[in-house]
């Protein structure tokens, strides 16, 4: 392999990788929490895009990107925040455990109003979403922020789309219970 | 794989987002009306996912990320051209990506309906045009030149408006044909990144909010009649801006 890259990569590159950035952007920070980070994980991520660029099916380009970046994103954490990783194992393990012997998991007791949901403002709204283990935080930030179908985000995740439809509604109802439960002035 | 529909709390994020069959939307609907704490989880998933979209649009990536990591992977040079012109060529290769997802053996199922078929019309018209040597029939940035060279390809001449000072420069137009009808397209543009906006006289608003199909968004309205749809790699939220413009624009005169 030689340094020196063909045109035709430059060019896939440029029309692959670079239209779908404010995607790879933010699934970055929202896995990092931090914009400057996010930068440095989407620029190694497209490091290794572009060496890849061979090997890219042709199908759907932002999948593509996204499974590269999250990978990125996953080396990032397991450097910088390996503690977040670890947890989630050890949570999903729980609630796979806790599943499988019929136990009710973290169902929200307290069922808000809609209109309470709706207020949530901004701020609490990120909080809310920092919050949640990587594995749902991911799952519906690729859905609710940035618009995936259930298909493409089970290729992004790489877990079958049963695991998208379980993790999403994890995901929804502990932000339900959080932006329910707090009050609008409790959040500073 | 067929499995047994799961658990009915966990459809409703399905039914919310709208992934399930027709089949399977009516068998919720019935449940909503009969489970009343059903349709309550159902409109508090709705809000959320409102507050979301409403409260945390995605975001540009940063300026000057893209040029960093053109730097970054050696292909970044001084004599660039891509700040005064898009390369077609360079943009007609990401036609490759556009290959619409086929379906899977599970039992959801995208639902098809007219609407859905206009819209896929539409953006692979999008797509087709950048795959051209050209992403327009007539290149102008002038609205006295690309109105009159509708008339007489196309029924009803489009409203065309310039939206270069809103950050939208006219580059042209082109006739697509959507069903058996043929139909104008004005093309902008938008930094590197083309909009297409079809306007179909009698036509339906397809998508009244962005509407990703494919990785590409299409976003449409009506005026007067008309429905226009502009699709684009665009953000959602910078193609509502575009939206915006052109419907000011064109309400000005």
């Amino acid at each position: 392999m030689g340094s020196v890259s063909s045109e035709d990569d430059q060019a896939r590159f440029r029309s692959v990788v670079l239209p779908h950035l404010a995607h790879a952007y933010a699934l970055a920070r929202w896995l990092t929490g931090d914009r400057a980070d996010a930068e440095d994980v989407v620029q190694e991520a497209c490091l290794r895009a572009f060496r890849g660029i061979g090997g890219f099916s042709g199908v759907n380009a932002r999948a593509w990107l996204l499974t590269i970046v999250r990978h990125a994103g996953y080396t990032w954490l397991g450097k910088n925040r390996s503690g977040s990783l670890v947890m989630v194992d050890d949570l999903e393990l729980v609630e796979r455990q806790q599943a499988s012997a019929g136990v009710v998991s973290e169902q929200a007791p307290e069922t808000p109003e809609a209109a309470l949901i709706a207020k949530a403002d901004a701020a609490r709204l990120e909080a809310a979403i920092a919050e949640l283990p990587v594995p749902f935080r991911e799952t519906l930030v690729l859905r609710d922020v940035q618009g995936l179908d259930y298909r493409e985000i089970a290729e992004v995740t790489g877990v079958p789309i049963g695991t998208v439809m379980s993790r999403l509604a994890r995901a929804r109802s502990r932000l339900i219970a959080r932006l329910g439960t707090q009050a609008p002035g409790d959040a500073s | 794989m067929t499995v047994s529909p799961p658990d009915p709390r966990l459809l409703v994020h399905a039914y919310v987002d709208g992934e399930l069959d027709p089949a399977h939307v009516l068998e919720m609907e019935r449940q909503f009306a009969s489970d009343p704490a059903l349709a309550a989880e159902r409109d508090r998933v709705e809000a959320l996912r409102r507050a979301i979209r409403e409260q945390l649009p995605l975001e540009a990536a940063p300026a000057g990320l893209a040029r960093r990591i053109e730097t970054a992977v050696g292909l970044r040079r001084d004599d660039v051209r891509t700040s005064s012109h898009p390369s077609w060529r360079a943009l007609a290769a990401s036609v490759v990506l556009a290959v619409f997802l086929a379906s899977g053996a599970t039992w959801f199922a995208l639902r098809p309906h007219s609407a859905d078929a206009t819209a896929d019309m539409i953006v692979a018209s999008h797509v087709r045009a950048l795959m051209a040597p050209q992403p327009f029939d007539v290149a102008s940035s002038d609205r006295h030149t690309v109105k009159p060279w509708f008339n007489g390809r196309i029924a009803d001449a489009p409203r065309v408006v310039d939206l270069a000072d809103q950050g939208f420069p006219l580059v042209g137009g082109r006739v697509d044909v959507i069903g058996r009808v043929p139909v104008a397209t004005l093309v902008y543009r938008l930094r590197q990144h083309l909009i297409s906006l079809t306007a179909v006289p009698g036509g339906k608003t397809i998508a009244a909010t962005p509407k990703d199909i494919g990785g590409y968004n299409l976003l449409s309205w009506s005026e007067d009649g008309t429905a226009y749809s502009a699709v684009s790699d665009l953000a959602a939220t910078d193609l509502e801006t575009f939206a915006k413009a052109f419907r000011a624009a064109s309400a000005e005169r």
